[in-house]
C-alpha cells in the first residue's frame, strides 16, 4: 500500500506554496506525525506532517527548494517496506520552480495527451481549475470525461468556486490581439484577469494594466520589487478590510504607573521569564471582553458571533522581516498570566522565524497590536477581519501630572487606541470598553489576582 | 465535284488519318499524358463538311474533335504538340486531347462534356445573325449527345432565331460503349429535325463526297438567312473509344472489319479518276512527311512554365475607363438624384447598349415586356427584337448560347429573372463560360453576364429565394457581384458591362426598389473593392447585399450602447477584397460576417479562414457569423422569417461579440 505525499491546503484561499525542502531523506522510514516536509503558504513556513506511517520515496524529478507547487500536487510516496515506487507519471505542479533548477513545465497539450481529455474537457478543467492530471479518467481507455472533472471540482469543495476566475498560470486564456499587445507593454500576461468570456484576458484589459503600470512607475530608475506572498496577503486583508469596514479609533490615556511597577516587581522575583506589557494588557483586556461581548464579535455572514469564555482568544500582531503576522494566544480568559506569557514568547520567537502553523494564527477575537516601543503615543490600528475590535498600545513616557489634589507627580502615561467596527458596534459601549480597559490598566495587579 | 476539290477533301482525310494513327503510336509509348480519342473512320464528315467554310466560320466540336480540329485548318504540329502537352500546343497544354482551341482560324474548341458545343454553335450562330457577318456556325457530336437536353434546346432555338447553324451528327453507332439503337427511341436523328421545324437530311458518312454535297447546301441556307439544317452521318470510328481501351465487349471484331472495309479514304481513291493518281500518291507522301515533322516538333517542344498555370483565368486586368476609386461613396448633392436599385441598373444597361451594339440582352420576358422585374423596359422600342430577345424557357439552352455567342465576338446579358434558374444551365457556367478564356490560354473573351434576382421574402418559397453566391465564389473564371444599394449597382454594372470576364450580377430581390442618390454620369466600381458603410472602432460587420441595409440600421442603437460598429460591403465575392476587411479587423480586433444563406462553406467561411490565417495576431475575439439556417427556403411567412437572420439577431450577434 502507498500513499501520495501530496501539497495540502493552508489557509483557505491557497493555491499554491513555496516547497521549502525535506525534513526526511528517500528512503526513510516515517511514522505517523514525524515532520516530512517544510512548506511556505500565505502565511507562513510550516512543517508538513506525515500521515501515514512508510518508507519515503522521493521522486526522482520531485520539486527542488524553492519550487512553487500547486495545491494536491504529489512530491512523493510512503511505501511499505519492500515495495517498489509506484508506476505512475510524476504529478507534480510545478508552478514555478527554483532557479537552479529551472525546468519547463509541462504544457496542457502534453498532459492532455498523457491524461487523455478531449479539447472540450480540457476547457471544462481550465474553468474549474481542476488539474487534469490528478484525475483518474472513467472513460474508454481511461479517457477523462466531463463527468469526471466536474466530480472533482466538486470533491475539492464548493468554497473554491467563489475564488476567482482567473486562470491558472500554466493555462492563460488570452486573445491573440491581448498576447502581442501584452508582448509589446512588457505586461506578464499571469498579472492579468481578463474581462472576457470565462476570463478569457482581451487587449482591453493590458491596455488598462499598462496604463496602471505607467501610473504607478513614474520613474523609470526606480527599484521594482515583486510582491512576497505574505505581501500579496497582507495587502488584499488589508485592502478587505478598508472596502468593508467603517472604523472609529478612540483614543485615551491612561496612567500605566501601576502597570509599570508590577513590571519591576515581577523582576525582582529573579524568574528568567517576565510577562511583557502586552501579555499583561491581554490578560486585563480579556477580563474586559468577559464583561462587553459585542468588542469579541466575530463577522460571519450577515451574523457576529460572540465568543463563549474559552474562545476568549487574543492576537499580537508582530512585525517580522517578512512583514506583519498575528499568532494567536489562546484562551487567554482562563490561562494563568505566567502561562500566557510563556505562550507568547513562543509564538512570538514562531513568529520571526516563520515557523507559524496555520494554528498558530487561527480564531482570534480581538487583537492587541503595540508601536509603543517605537516612540508613537497614538495611531488608528485597522481591524483584522472577521474581528470587530483592535487596541493599539502607545509608547509610555514620564510626564508630570496633575493629581486630584493639585499636586503634581511624575507618572507614566500610556496612550491607548481603540479601533471598532461601526458597523457592529455604537460608539457607547465602545467607549464604555475602553473606559474599562484604562480602569483595568490602571490598577492590574488587583485585576490579575481576582481573575486567578 | 471537280478533281481539285476531290484531291483537297483526299488529302484532308489523309492529314486526318496519318495523324491519328501516328498519334495511337504515341500513346501506346507514353508520349501523350491523358486521353486520347481518335478519328479514324469518320473522316470524310470533317473533310466534307469543312470544305465549305472560311476560317471566320466557326466549328464547336466534342472529345473526338481531332478530326475537326485539323480538317478546319489546324497544323498536325499544333494538335499533337497539345497531345504531348507542350506550350506549342494548339491551348499551350491546357487542354489535351479533349480541349482544342485555335479561335485564329474559326476552331472554337472541343470539349469534354457531352451536348455543349451544340449550345455554343447556336451562340455562333446569333452573333453571326446580330452582327450580319454572313458567317456559319458548325456543331459536331456523335449520337451520344442526340438524347442529351441540349440537343432538343439548341435545334429549337436554332429554328425559331432562324440561327445560321449546322448540326452536324456523326451516328458512329456508340455512345462511348452504349449503342444508339439501345439509348434512342427512334432509330433516326436526321428525322427528328421535322419536330423542330428544321431540315433533317441523313447521309452516308463515309462517303466524302456525299457528306460534301449536302453540307454545301446546308451551308448555302444558312449564310442566306435560311436558318440551320440538322444532318445525321452514319458512320462508324475503327479504333476504340479512347486508346488503350479494349473494344470488342460491346461490339465484335467482325462487326469493326466490316466498316474497315467501307474507309471512306479508299471509298473516295476508289470513284478518283485514274489520271489524278499520280498527284494523290504526292499527296500522300507530303502527309507523311507532314505528320513526321509535327511529331519531331511536338517531341522537341517545351513544356509550358509551371508559373503560368494560373494565367488567363481571367482576362487582362482593364482599369476603369471612369473609376470610382474611393472606398466610401461621394457625399449626395442637395437635392439628392435617387433612383432606385433597378432604375440603377437600367441606366446602366441602356447607356452602354446604346454604345456598344455587340450587346444583346436574352431572357424571359425581357422584350417587349421590359422584364420582369423591369429591368429592360423601353429597350425593346430602341433595340428590336434581337438585342432584347425573348427566350423559351430554356436555360440551359440559351446559357450556352450566351457562351457561343461571347466566344465569337458579341456580349450577351442573361437576364434570369430568379437566379434560381442558374441552375438549370450550372454546367454551361461552371464548365463552358467559366473556364474558357483559361482552356484557351487567353485567346478568347467571355464577356457574359448572367443577372437574376436572390434573396428571401414575400413568400417566394424555395425556387423563387436561393441565393448560390458561395458556389459560384469558388469557380475559378466567374467574377461575383451582388450590390447593396442603386448607386453600388449602376457601377458595377457598367463595369460588367465593360469587362471581358463573365459575370454574375446578383440582385437581391427585397431591396430592388430601394432608393439612394445615384449620379447621373457614367462611373465604373472596380471588382474586388469593398464599401466601407460606416467607421467605426469596435467591431468589424461584413455583410452582404440586403444584410448591409438590416446591419446598418442597427448601428445608431449599438452606438448609443457604445459599440461601435465599421460595416464593411465587400461588393463583389470574387474577387474578394479581404485586405479591407484586414485592415478594418486591425483595427477593432472583432469580426463578425451576416449572411442571409446557410453558413455551411459560405462566405462567412472563407473570409473568417483568412482572416484567421493573415490576421491572428489582430484578432481580439473569436469570428463570428451570423446565417440563415440549413434548410430550404419555406412558404409559410412564419416559417420563411424563422430562416433568415433578423435585426435582432444581428443586434445581439454584435453585442455578444463586444464582450468576447
Amino acid at each position: 500500500m502507498s500513499f501520495e505525499i501530496t501539497i495540502p491546503r493552508l489557509g483557505w484561499s491557497m493555491e499554491e506554496g513555496t516547497f521549502a525542502g525535506w525534513m526526511k531523506k528517500d528512503g526513510d522510514a516515517v511514522r505517523r506525525g514525524d515532520a516530512l516536509f517544510e512548506l511556505e503558504g500565505e502565511k507562513a513556513l510550516q512543517e508538513i506532517e506525515a500521515l501515514d506511517d512508510g518508507v519515503l520515496r522521493i521522486l526522482a524529478d520531485a520539486p527542488q527548494p524553492g519550487a512553487v507547487l500547486k495545491v494536491g500536487a504529489v512530491i512523493g510516496y510512503l511505501v511499505a517496506d519492500g515495495e517498489s515506487l509506484p508506476q505512475v507519471q510524476s504529478g507534480s505542479e510545478v508552478v514555478s520552480h527554483a532557479p537552479a533548477t529551472a525546468k519547463t513545465p509541462l504544457t496542457e497539450e502534453a498532459k492532455g495527451v498523457a491524461t487523455g481529455a478531449s479539447p472540450s474537457v480540457r476547457r471544462l478543467a481550465r474553468e474549474l481549475s481542476v488539474d487534469l492530471s490528478h484525475i483518474e479518467g472513467t472513460g474508454h481507455r481511461a479517457r477523462i470525461s466531463e463527468d469526471d472533472v466536474r466530480a472533482a471540482s466538486s470533491r475539492r469543495g464548493d468554497h473554491h468556486a467563489h475564488t476567482h476566475t482567473s486562470p491558472l498560470t500554466t493555462d492563460i486564456i488570452a486573445t491573440p490581439r491581448a498576447r502581442r499587445a501584452a508582448k509589446r507593454a512588457e505586461i506578464n500576461l499571469n498579472t492579468l484577469q481578463g474581462t472576457g468570456r470565462n476570463g478569457r484576458i482581451r487587449e482591453r484589459d493590458v491596455v488598462h494594466a499598462a496604463k496602471t503600470h505607467a501610473i504607478g512607475s513614474t520613474s523609470s530608475s526606480g527599484h521594482r520589487v515583486v510582491l512576497s506572498g505574505r505581501r500579496k496577503v497582507i495587502a488584499e486583508r488589508l485592502a478587505e478590510s478598508h472596502r468593508l469596514v467603517v472604523p472609529v479609533t478612540l483614543t485615551s490615556k491612561v496612567d500605566a504607573t501601576n502597570l509599570v511597577s508590577l513590571r519591576a516587581q515581577f523582576k525582582t522575583t529573579g524568574e528568567s521569564l517576565i510577562p511583557a506589557i502586552h501579555d499583561i494588557i491581554a490578560k486585563l483586556v480579556a477580563g474586559c471582553l468577559k464583561q462587553e461581548r459585542r468588542l469579541a464579535g466575530r463577522w460571519d455572514g450577515d451574523a457576529i458571533v460572540l465568543p463563549a469564555d474559552d474562545e476568549i482568544h487574543i492576537g499580537l500582531a508582530v512585525d517580522t522581516p517578512e512583514g506583519l503576522i498575528v499568532p494567536v494566544l489562546r484562551n487567554v480568559l482562563n490561562e494563568s498570566l505566567l502561562s500566557l506569557a510563556a505562550e507568547s514568547s513562543r509564538i512570538i520567537r514562531k513568529a520571526r522565524d516563520g515557523r507559524l502553523s496555520g494554528a498558530d494564527m487561527q480564531d482570534a477575537v480581538f487583537t492587541i497590536t503595540n508601536l509603543g516601543s517605537f516612540g508613537i503615543e497614538a495611531f488608528t490600528p485597522v481591524i483584522n477581519l472577521p474581528e470587530t475590535a483592535i487596541l493599539g498600545l502607545g509608547a509610555i513616557r514620564k510626564q508630570a501630572v496633575v493629581t486630584s489634589d493639585d499636586r503634581i507627580e511624575v507618572r507614566s502615561l500610556m496612550t491607548l487606541s481603540l479601533t471598532f467596527d461601526h458597523r457592529a458596534i455604537d460608539g457607547a459601549p465602545a467607549a464604555k470598553f475602553l473606559q474599562s480597559v484604562v480602569a483595568a490598566t490602571e490598577n492590574p495587579a488587583a485585576r490579575l489576582l481576582m481573575a486567578e | 465535284m471537280t478533281n481539285d476539290q476531290i484531291l483537297s477533301l483526299y488529302r484532308t482525310m489523309l492529314i486526318i488519318r496519318h495523324t491519328e494513327e501516328e498519334l495511337a503510336r504515341c500513346h501506346q509509348r507514353g508520349l501523350i499524358h491523358g486521353a486520347c480519342h481518335t478519328y479514324v473512320g469518320q473522316e470524310a464528315i470533317a473533310a466534307g463538311v469543312c470544305s465549305h467554310l472560311t476560317k471566320a466560320d466557326t466549328v464547336f466540336s466534342t472529345h473526338r474533335g481531332h478530326g475537326h480540329a485539323l480538317a478546319k485548318g489546324m497544323p498536325p504540329r499544333e494538335l499533337m504538340a497539345e497531345l504531348f502537352g507542350r506550350a506549342t500546343g494548339c491551348s499551350r497544354g491546357r487542354g489535351g486531347s479533349m480541349h482544342l482551341f485555335s479561335p485564329e482560324i474559326g476552331m472554337m474548341g472541343t470539349s469534354g462534356i457531352v451536348g455543349p458545343c451544340m449550345l455554343q454553335a447556336c451562340g455562333g450562330g446569333y452573333s453571326a445573325k446580330l452582327m450580319k457577318s454572313g458567317n456559319v456556325a458548325v456543331a459536331f457530336f456523335g449520337d451520344g449527345a442526340v438524347n442529351n437536353g441540349a440537343f432538343h434546346e439548341a435545334l429549337n432555338m436554332a429554328s425559331i432565331w432562324k440561327l445560321p447553324t449546322l448540326f452536324i451528327c456523326e451516328n458512329n453507332q456508340y455512345a462511348t460503349e452504349v449503342p444508339f439503337s439501345y439509348s434512342s427511341g427512334s432509330p433516326t436523328v436526321a428525322g427528328r429535325a421535322a419536330g423542330y421545324g428544321l431540315p433533317g437530311f441523313e447521309v452516308d458518312g463515309n462517303d466524302a463526297v456525299e457528306v460534301a454535297r449536302i453540307a454545301g447546301e446546308a451551308v448555302a441556307r444558312a449564310r442566306s438567312g435560311q436558318g440551320a439544317t440538322l444532318l445525321e452521318c452514319k458512320t462508324y470510328r475503327t479504333r476504340a473509344h479512347a486508346e488503350g481501351m479494349g473494344d470488342f465487349t460491346y461490339r465484335t471484331r467482325e462487326e469493326v472489319d466490316a466498316w474497315k472495309k467501307r474507309c471512306p479514304i479508299v471509298r473516295l481513291k476508289a470513284i478518283t479518276p485514274a489520271e489524278l493518281s499520280g498527284r494523290m500518291e504526292a499527296i500522300e507522301a507530303e502527309v507523311m512527311e507532314m505528320v513526321r515533322e509535327a511529331r519531331e516538333f511536338a517531341e522537341k517542344s517545351p513544356y509550358p512554365e509551371a508559373t503560368s498555370a494560373t494565367a488567363h483565368v481571367y482576362s487582362e486586368a482593364r482599369a476603369a475607363s471612369t473609376p470610382e476609386s474611393n472606398a466610401i461613396r461621394p457625399a449626395a448633392p442637395s437635392p439628392p438624384r435617387e433612383i432606385s436599385f433597378t432604375q440603377a441598373t437600367v441606366e446602366a444597361l441602356a447607356g452602354e447598349m446604346a454604345r456598344n451594339p455587340t450587346i444583346f440582352v436574352m431572357g424571359e420576358g425581357i422584350g417587349i415586356r421590359g422584364g420582369n422585374f423591369r429591368t429592360t423596359p423601353g429597350l425593346y422600342d430602341l433595340h428590336g427584337a434581337e438585342r432584347l430577345c425573348d427566350t423559351p424557357i430554356c436555360e440551359r439552352g440559351f446559357v450556352g448560347l450566351a457562351g457561343g455567342a461571347a466566344m465569337t465576338g458579341t456580349r450577351p446579358v442573361i437576364d434570369f429573372m430568379f437566379a434560381d434558374f442558374i441552375l438549370d444551365s450550372i454546367g454551361e457556367v461552371i464548365n463552358q463560360i467559366a473556364k474558357m478564356q483559361y482552356m484557351s490560354s487567353g485567346r478568347l473573351k467571355m464577356p457574359v453576364l448572367l443577372r437574376g434576382c436572390v434573396g428571401i421574402g414575400h413568400s417566394a418559397a424555395t425556387h423563387h429565394s436561393g441565393s448560390y453566391h458561395a458556389l459560384y465564389g469558388q469557380v475559378p473564371g466567374l467574377r461575383v457581384v451582388m450590390p447593396s444599394n442603386a448607386y453600388d449597382a449602376k457601377g458595377l454594372m457598367l463595369r460588367a458591362l465593360r469587362c471581358n470576364d463573365p459575370v454574375m450580377f446578383l440582385e437581391h430581390r427585397e431591396i430592388l426598389t430601394a432608393k439612394c442618390h445615384v449620379p447621373e454620369h457614367d462611373y465604373e466600381i472596380e471588382f474586388g473593392k469593398a464599401s466601407i458603410v460606416r467607421e467605426g472602432t469596435d467591431v468589424t460587420v461584413v455583410a452582404l447585399a440586403k444584410m448591409v441595409l438590416v446591419t446598418q440600421g442597427l448601428c445608431d442603437m449599438l452606438q448609443r450602447e457604445n459599440i461601435s460598429v465599421e460595416l464593411i460591403d465587400p461588393r463583389t465575392i470574387s474577387p474578394l477584397d479581404t485586405e479591407t476587411i484586414l485592415r478594418s479587423v486591425a483595427k477593432t480586433g472583432r469580426l463578425l460576417i451576416v449572411e442571409e444563406t446557410p453558413a455551411a462553406f459560405g462566405l462567412g467561411a472563407e473570409i473568417a479562414a483568412q482572416i484567421a490565417d493573415t490576421g491572428f495576431n489582430d484578432l481580439d475575439a473569436p469570428i463570428k457569423r451570423v446565417n440563415g439556417v440549413f434548410a430550404p427556403t419555406p412558404y409559410a411567412p412564419s416559417l420563411e422569417a424563422a430562416v433568415v437572420p433578423t435585426d435582432l439577431d444581428v443586434a445581439q450577434a454584435i453585442r455578444e461579440l463586444a464582450r468576447e
